[in-house]
C-alpha cells in the first residue's frame, strides 16, 4: 500500500536524522576538541590526548547515550498516558509522575540512605534509586487512575495532577528541611541532574531498565489501540482492561520513573513528541505512534543537549529549561486545536 | 432449539456504595436466532442497564444472563467478544482514524498479540465495510464523515468482529430522520440475511415499530414483550402514553398530540385534498368528526385547481391554500377569546 511505502520512508528520514543528531552530539561540547581525535578516541580509545579521551568516551558518549534513552522512555510514557487517560494533555510530567518519582528518590536519599549504607555510584544503590522512583511515579500514577474514575472531565484530572505533583516537591521540601547536611548536599546533586550527570555506571541501570521498560510498552501496543475507543468498548472486544492497565502503568513508571530517577525532572517532551507524532505520521495508529515517539523523542533530547551547550563559551544551560522552550509552544497548538476536537 | 440468548430471573440496576438501586427485577425472557428486538422505555428506566448486562458491561444484581445455554461469566473476556459485540451511545471521536482502521479494530478477538491482521482479516474488514456500503470512504478519517456514516462504521466493527450477537445502545440518538431509518433498516437487513441477532434500544417507537421484530416495552409496572403489532392490539403502547400529551392511534399507527378541541368543523369533499385539510383542521384543534359543528368547510376540486368555502355565521369566504383558511381559522379563535375575556 502507498500510505506504508510513506511511512517506511518516513521512519527512515527520522532514523537518520536520530543518527545524525546523535553523532553531532559527541562532536560538539564545551571543549573543542577535533573530529578527527574524536573518531580517534571512539574507535581506537585513544585520540592522542588523555582528557579528550576521558571527555569523549566518559562524557559526551554516556550523555549522549541518556539523551536518546531519556527521549524515548519519557516520549513513549507521554503517548501511553494520552491514550489510556484519553487525554491529549496527559504526560509525566502534567500529571505529577516525574514528581512521584522524585519523591521516592527523596524519601531514599534523605531518609534512609544511612541506614541502608548507600554508597553514590555503587551499582546498588543505583538500583535502589531507580526501584525508589519507581515506586514514587507509580504511586502517584494509581492516585491520578482512582481519580480519574470517579471524575470523568479531562481538566479537572489534570489539575488534580499538577496538584499532586505539587504536594510531593512539597513533602521533598520538608523532608529536605528536617534532614542533616550530608545527606541534604547528596540529594540537592541528585535533583539538579542532568544528562550529562549519569555516568557508565549510572547507564548500567537505566539502560536495562528503560530497555525493560519499552520492551513491555511493546506488549502493549494492540490493547492501546482499543483503548482509543474507551473502556467499553475495549471490553466488547475482549480486551482484558485490568491486565491492560496494569502493563501500562508498569511500563509508564519504569520509563518515567528511571529518567527521573538519573536526570531529574525533564518536563514537556513527554506530551509534545507523541503529538509531534500525530502531525507527522497523520494516524491514531499506536504501533506507529510508538515507535515514531521513541525515534523523535529520542531526536529532541539530542537536539535540547545540543541547544542547551551554547557554543564558543562554556556556559551549559540545564536541559529543563531547553525541553521547556520546545515543548510548550507544541502544547500551546494542542489547546487551540482542542477547541474543536477534544482527543488524543 | 437452545435461544440464543437467555435471562433467568435477572435483576439489573446500580450499585453505587451500600446502596442499590434495582431496576428491573426477576426477568424470564429468551431470545431467538435472527430476531431484531427494540427495547423502549422512558429515560432512566433502565433499557441501557439492561442492555449492558447481557453485553457483560455490568454485573447483574441478580439471577445470570446465558448464551447458547452458557452463563456469560463462563467466557473468557475473548471468548465473549466473539460471540457478542457492542455498540455504545457514545460518539467516537478520534483525530487521524481511517474507517478502515477502526472497522479492523472489530478483529481483535482473533488477532495475536500484537493485533497483526491477517490478509482473511483484511478481507473480512473489506467484507464488512461493503456491507454497510461504506466502501467508497474507507480511507477517510472518522472525523470527517457524517455522523450517520460514522455509525454505520461502528456496525461494520461489529461485523468484522463477526459476532452472532449485536447489542446497539441507542444507534439512532444522534441521527436525522433519514438517518435513523436507514441505521435501522441496516440492522433489519442484518438479522435477516446473515441471521444476526440484534438487541437495540431506542426512543423512536416509530421506527423500532416498523422494523422490529419484537419489541420489549419497560413501564416502571412492568415488562411487556410481543411483536409490535401484538403489543398495539394489546392497547400496551396506547397504554404507555396516557399520562403524557401524546396520543397513540391504534388504527393508524401514528402519534399525535392531545388536544383539547377548540371547536368542530363539518368538512365536506374527498381526495387527497380532503385528507390533507382534516390534518390541518386537527393541528388547530377542531374536532371533525361532531355531529354539531359551529363551522361548515367544502374542499372543491375545479379543473386542476382547489377551493375552500369555510361557511361560519351565515359568512361565505373562500381560500385557495390552508394556509389562508388556517390563517382564518386562527384569527377567529383568537377573536373570540379576546372578545370573551373583554366581555
Amino acid at each position: 500500500m502507498l500510505l506504508v511505502k510513506k511511512n517506511i520512508l518516513i521512519f527512515t528520514v527520522l532514523t537518520l536524522l536520530l543518527l545524525a543528531l546523535f553523532i553531532t552530539d559527541l562532536f560538539f561540547g564545551s571543549v573543542q576538541i577535533p573530529v578527527k581525535n574524536i573518531i580517534q578516541a571512539l574507535f581506537s580509545g585513544n585520540s592522542g590526548k588523555e582528557e579528550w579521551n576521558l571527555i569523549v568516551l566518559n562524557f559526551r558518549l554516556p550523555k549522549a547515550t541518556t539523551a536518546i534513552l531519556a527521549g524515548a522512555a519519557l516520549s513513549v510514557s507521554g503517548l501511553q498516558m494520552q491514550t489510556m487517560f484519553r487525554n491529549p494533555l496527559a504526560g509525566p510530567d502534567i500529571l505529577g509522575i516525574s514528581s512521584g518519582a522524585s519523591l521516592g528518590v527523596a524519601f531514599i536519599l534523605l531518609g534512609f540512605s544511612s541506614m541502608l549504607g548507600l554508597q553514590t555510584g555503587d551499582a546498588m544503590s543505583n538500583w535502589i534509586i531507580v526501584l525508589a522512583a519507581w515506586f514514587g511515579a507509580g504511586s502517584v500514577l494509581l492516585l491520578i487512575f482512582a481519580v480519574s474514575l470517579r471524575v470523568n472531565d479531562i481538566m479537572t484530572i489534570l489539575i488534580l495532577g499538577i496538584l499532586f505533583g505539587s504536594v510531593s516537591t512539597a513533602i521533598v521540601s520538608v523532608l529536605q528541611y528536617f534532614c542533616n547536611e550530608v545527606l541534604l548536599k547528596s540529594f540537592l546533586v541528585w535533583s539538579m541532574g542532568s544528562l550529562g550527570n549519569v555516568s557508565g555506571s549510572h547507564l548500567l541501570v537505566l539502560l536495562p531498565s528503560v530497555g525493560f521498560g519499552l520492551l513491555l510498552s511493546l506488549l502493549t501496543i494492540k490493547m492501546l489501540n482499543l483503548m482509543l475507543l474507551g473502556e467499553n468498548y475495549a471490553k466488547s472486544m475482549g480486551l482484558n482492561v485490568n491486565i491492560t492497565r496494569f502493563l501500562i502503568f508498569l511500563s509508564t513508571s519504569i520509563l518515567a520513573g528511571s529518567i527521573t530517577a538519573f536526570c531529574g525532572p525533564i518536563g514537556f517532551i513527554g506530551i509534545a513528541v507523541p503529538h509531534i507524532c500525530r502531525m507527522i505520521f497523520k494516524t491514531s495508529d499506536q504501533k506507529t505512534l510508538l515507535f515514531a515517539s521513541i525515534i523523535v523523542g529520542a531526536s529532541i533530547m539530542l537536539l535540547s543537549d545540543l541547544l542547551s551547550q551554547i557554543p564558543g563559551n562554556g556556559i551549559v544551560l540545564p536541559i529543563n529549561t531547553v525541553t521547556a522552550l520546545l515543548g510548550i509552544p507544541v502544547i500551546i497548538w494542542i489547546i487551540f486545536k482542542n477547541q474543536r476536537v477534544a482527543s488524543v | 432449539m437452545t435461544p440464543i440468548i437467555q435471562t433467568h430471573q435477572l435483576s439489573v440496576g446500580y450499585k453505587s456504595g451500600s446502596q442499590t438501586r434495582t431496576i428491573i427485577t426477576s426477568l424470564d425472557i429468551a431470545v431467538s436466532r435472527g430476531e431484531l428486538i427494540g427495547i423502549i422505555g422512558q429515560n432512566g428506566i433502565g433499557k441501557s442497564t439492561l442492555l449492558r448486562t447481557i453485553a457483560r458491561l455490568q454485573e447483574p444484581l441478580n439471577g445470570k444472563v446465558t448464551i447458547y445455554g452458557q452463563t456469560i461469566d463462563s467466557f473468557s473476556r475473548n471468548e465473549f467478544a466473539q460471540k457478542v459485540s457492542f455498540v455504545s451511545t457514545e460518539i467516537v471521536k478520534l483525530n487521524h482514524c481511517t474507517v478502515r482502521q477502526l472497522v479492523s479494530f472489530g478483529r481483535s478477538p482473533y488477532t495475536n498479540w500484537f493485533g497483526q491482521l491477517s490478509s482473511n482479516d483484511e478481507a473480512l474488514v473489506s467484507e464488512a465495510i461493503e456491507m454497510v456500503g461504506l466502501t467508497s470512504l474507507a480511507g477517510r478519517y472518522i472525523n470527517e464523515i457524517s455522523d450517520g456514516e460514522r455509525q454505520r462504521v461502528m456496525i461494520a466493527r461489529t461485523l468484522a468482529q463477526d459476532t452472532d450477537i449485536i447489542i446497539l445502545d441507542e444507534p439512532t440518538a444522534f441521527l436525522d430522520m433519514p438517518n435513523k431509518y436507514e441505521v435501522i433498516h441496516l440492522l433489519s437487513e442484518l438479522t435477516r440475511k446473515k441471521k444476526k441477532t440484534i438487541l437495540f434500544t431506542s426512543h423512536d417507537l416509530n421506527i423500532a415499530m416498523r422494523e422490529a421484530d419484537r419489541l420489549w416495552l419497560i413501564t416502571p409496572e412492568k415488562f411487556l414483550d410481543g411483536a409490535p403489532e401484538d403489543l398495539v392490539l394489546q392497547h400496551a403502547i396506547s397504554n404507555l402514553f396516557d399520562e403524557t400529551r401524546l396520543k397513540f392511534d391504534s388504527r393508524k399507527g401514528e402519534f399525535s398530540i392531545r388536544r383539547k378541541p377548540i371547536g368542530s368543523c363539518n368538512l365536506i369533499g374527498k381526495g387527497t385534498a380532503h385528507i390533507w385539510t382534516k390534518k390541518a383542521l386537527e393541528r388547530l384543534g377542531y374536532d371533525t368528526e361532531n355531529e354539531t359543528y359551529s363551522i361548515e368547510i367544502t374542499v372543491e376540486e375545479k379543473a386542476g385547481t382547489t377551493r375552500w368555502h369555510l361557511i361560519h355565521e351565515d359568512n361565505t369566504q373562500t381560500f385557495n391554500s390552508i394556509y389562508a383558511l388556517a390563517g382564518c381559522l386562527k384569527e377567529m379563535f383568537t377573536d373570540r377569546n379576546t372578545n370573551s375575556a373583554l366581555g
